[in-house]
């Protein structure tokens, strides 16, 4: 409930009356959740999922399904992926499904957005071009996760270079060297346990964490992979807007 | 003649089980013939395995090598058993995957199987991990990220195929604004061999297929498992629709176009095995404007066409359409339509050309047989050389599409349309399992069904025919006649896949059993709201009485 509480709380709706947010609701619940694989329009019996229309739900049971998800099924939780207007509206024409005719919206409907600063033009250039797919594994992304998107190789990033000639000169001391079977590579060590050694291999990309016996491998400090390759696909322009979302996002 | 001889044998699996078509040519067809059309109404229970992975449908086909079985849950729980006695010799659990996009395939449960070799055994996960376990003992050996599901409402259920020193897998997310890709891994330590991108990119050959900047999320996923002619040193692969799956004004280009459009989405293509270098390929359905794909199995064998002997694949896509090519050159030889309710298409011409195209229209709600579900599903037809038929599960499912004309959000549901399953008049059977052949488009047989099929094929050289319905009820017919030989109650509704096997000379099948309760399984479940499909996630074994040792 806490949740579905402080959920309802920080959504903010434009001055919209209960018609317009159920409208609204109704377009979302088309998109997200009527393909045929799932639910069906107006909550109809025809994909895989139940019907959910007049089955008698409260608008709380409504919003905590949609919030958390029903687990061990393919009801997702919503709750971190959809903006909390559409939660909302959803909700609330669910609700209406289910006889709810004048479903609650939260009390702040109508108040002004909350001041998440925007980013600017450059650093929301930035923003893609951290994990711009059409880069394939030669993005950032690859390696860093920033905001809720990407893979978490390397440790949260604590230190936004200056420029991009920081950037690319930036030395990486987690970097160390690992033998196995006569053939030396790059790695970032992840453990090392008494029965198993695991590592990310450094050697190509996308990183690959291995687990070896301990007695196979032998490691020494530094090596000779460079930060500098791993965004050799980046213009120095990319990379100064890369490095003014990282600023951004992690003041 | 030494060449198609070579591929006639290399398709038949034996003692072991090795991947997941069987062999590398996809036939799913076991030269065993212990159990026969004249002793297979005494198969009986061997041993039963329940993964306690409960979720949903078992789906995987399990693989066999030397008396162990490696069997995947959708989940990916992974267990190693002892094929003979269904001990359990050890289980790997996969750790729950952080969500992805909400409402994409990426958050349905599934997984259909796993490939060892090189002392590996080697699945992907539903967020895009391709994981290599030490086949010995279970313990984790490598893993590597293949996409970050977060971004790209992708994820991996295929099986990965092994070719050589390498493992090449596919991966869901074409019906989401996602750019569909094959990557290719070392076997050995997981580092990357090579990418072959579905649409190709800006400068490539073919990217002028694409309207503007459409090829970024124009789908294609090649979601399930490719076949591999190491003669030819060509891996073959089925892809995906084209994103945004029933509205195209965004990226078709040309509309006056009836070939090569939005290439290579619902084709067959050769990829060079050691590179990944396209070869050739084969657009199967131009502007796929109904989620029909071309994702299936690929059926590589040789026959007699027209007098003479030619390498030939055999591929169907989910509108039923079968298509034979040449598999050294993907010249069309001929096609042939399992689907007796279709009016997508009036027909094909003598060279391959749709005619007579029904599309989706924008703002009008239509009318297409068959369904985005298929006339067949995922799950794999079978090949015997024996009769030299396809045998294929086919459904007659219709569906009512209303598209509209969103624009793509990367990682997010990119179908525009909602497509509810209807059943098509005058009829009281909604499949049957049939045999084709080939060559000839000609059906042999066909055995009716009540309801769907939606689990895959296995022929036997003891003239067998094996598959499950979604009742539970496992059942055998006769290769030849499609006579119904036996059958027995499982439990559970069929969505996953048969193999066999032998262990000290007794021959097996083993069924995996749990009905689907999502996409495609429960869609079908939705058509007939009477019926209690049972879910489920247990493997079960049979063998004939006395036949050990």
């Amino acid at each position: 409930m806490t949740l579905v509480v402080l959920l309802l709380a920080a959504a903010v709706l434009p001055a919209q009356t209960v018609q317009d947010v159920v409208r609204h609701g109704e377009d979302v619940f088309a998109k997200t959740c009527a393909s045929g694989y799932c639910h069906a329009a107006k909550g109809a019996v025809a994909g895989g999922a139940p019907r959910l229309a007049a089955r008698g739900f409260s608008q709380e049971y409504i919003a905590n399904t949609v919030a958390r998800g029903i687990a061990g099924t393919a009801m997702p939780a919503f709750g971190e992926n959809l903006p909390p207007a559409d939660m909302v509206a959803v909700i609330a024409y669910v609700a209406t499904l289910n006889g709810i005719d004048r479903p609650s919206l939260p009390a702040r409907l109508g108040a002004p957005a909350p001041a998440a600063a925007p980013l600017s033009p450059e650093a929301t250039r930035g923003r893609e071009l951290f994990s711009d797919a059409t880069r394939g594994f030669g993005r950032c992304s690859t390696c860093h996760e920033v905001n809720g998107i990407g893979i978490p190789v390397s440790t949260a990033i604590a230190k936004i270079p200056a420029d991009p000639a920081a950037l690319k000169a930036l030395t990486t001391p987690g970097v160390s060297s690992a033998t196995i079977d006569g053939e030396t590579m790059p790695i970032l060590m992840i453990a090392r346990r008494a029965q198993s050694v695991s590592f990310y291999d450094l050697t190509s990309v996308s990183p690959v964490l291995r687990t070896v016996a301990p007695a196979s491998v032998q490691t020494r400090d530094g090596s000779n992979w460079r930060h500098a390759s791993a965004i050799a696909s980046y213009s120095e322009t990319d990379l100064a807007a890369i490095l003014a979302y990282l600023r951004a996002v992690t003041r | 003649m030494a060449a198609f001889c070579q591929a006639q044998d290399a398709g038949a699996t034996h003692a072991d089980w090795l991947h997941y078509g069987g062999t590398p040519f996809s036939w799913r067809y076991s030269a065993l013939d212990q159990i026969n059309t004249a002793n297979v109404q005494n198969l009986v229970p061997a041993w039963i395995f329940q993964t306690g992975d409960y979720v949903e449908n078992l789906q995987a086909t399990p693989i066999v090598v030397g008396g162990v079985m490696y069997l995947i849950t959708p989940r990916a729980q992974v267990f190693a058993l002892d094929a003979a006695a269904g001990k359990m010799i050890w289980h790997y659990r996969w750790p729950a995957p952080r969500l992805g996009a909400p409402g994409t395939i990426a958050d349905f449960n599934g997984n259909r199987g796993l490939a060892v070799s090189a002392g590996k055994v080697i699945f992907g996960t539903a967020d895009n991990y391709l994981v290599a376990l030490d086949q010995k003992t279970g313990q984790e050996a490598w893993r590597v990220s293949v996409d970050d599901t977060k971004q790209c409402g992708c994820s991996i259920t295929a099986a990965p195929l092994v070719v050589k020193d390498k493992v090449v897998v596919g991966g869901n997310g074409g019906d989401a604004a996602h750019r569909g890709y094959l990557t290719a891994f070392n076997i050995n330590n997981g580092r990357l061999a090579w990418r072959w991108y579905v649409i190709p990119g800006p400068g490539e050959k073919g990217n002028e297929t694409w309207k503007g900047d459409s090829w970024k999320f124009g789908g294609g996923a090649p979601w399930l498992t490719g076949s591999f002619d190491p003669d030819l040193n060509l891996i073959y692969w089925g892809t995906g629709n084209a994103a945004s799956d029933f509205f195209d004004a965004d990226r078709v280009p040309d509309k006056t176009k009836n070939r090569d459009i939005n290439l290579y989405t619902a084709s067959v293509v050769a990829l060079d095995a050691d590179t990944g270098k396209l070869r050739w390929h084969y657009q199967e359905v131009p502007d796929d404007l109904w989620d029909f794909d071309s994702a299936y199995e690929v059926l590589l064998m040789d026959r007699q066409v027209r007098g003479r002997m030619r390498k030939i694949l055999v591929h169907m896509n989910k509108s039923g359409l079968t298509f034979v090519l040449d598999r050294t050159t993907g010249e069309y030889l001929g096609s042939f339509n399992v689907a007796e309710v279709f009016n997508w298409i009036a027909g094909v011409t003598e060279n391959g050309t749709l005619v007579g195209r029904n599309e989706p229209q924008l703002g009008k709600t239509g009318l297409f047989c068959p369904s985005a579900a298929g006339a067949k599903s995922w799950n794999s037809t079978s090949y015997s050389p024996r009769t030299g038929f396809l045998y294929a599960p086919v459904n007659e499912i219709c569906e009512n599409v209303t598209s509209n004309d969103d624009k793509p959000k990367e990682g997010r549901t990119y179908m525009n349309g909602a497509f509810p399953m209807v059943l098509p008049p005058n009829r009281n059977t909604y499949s049957h399992v049939d045999a084709w052949d080939p060559v000839t488009g000609k059906r042999a047989w066909s055995y009716p069904y009540r309801f769907v099929l939606l689990s895959s094929m296995l022929s036997t050289a003891g003239d067998v025919v094996f598959t499950g319905d979604p009742e539970g009820n496992f059942f055998a017919l006769n290769a030849r006649t499609g006579t119904r030989l036996w059958s027995f109650q499982t439990g559970a509704g069929h969505r996953g896949a048969a193999v066999s096997y032998s262990v000290n000379v007794r021959q097996y099948i083993a069924t995996t059993t749990g009905w689907q309760q999502t996409v495609v399984g429960g869609g079908a479940l939705g058509l007939f709201p009477q019926e209690n499909w049972r879910q489920g996630s247990t493997l079960v074994v049979f063998a004939l009485p006395g036949a050990s040792k």
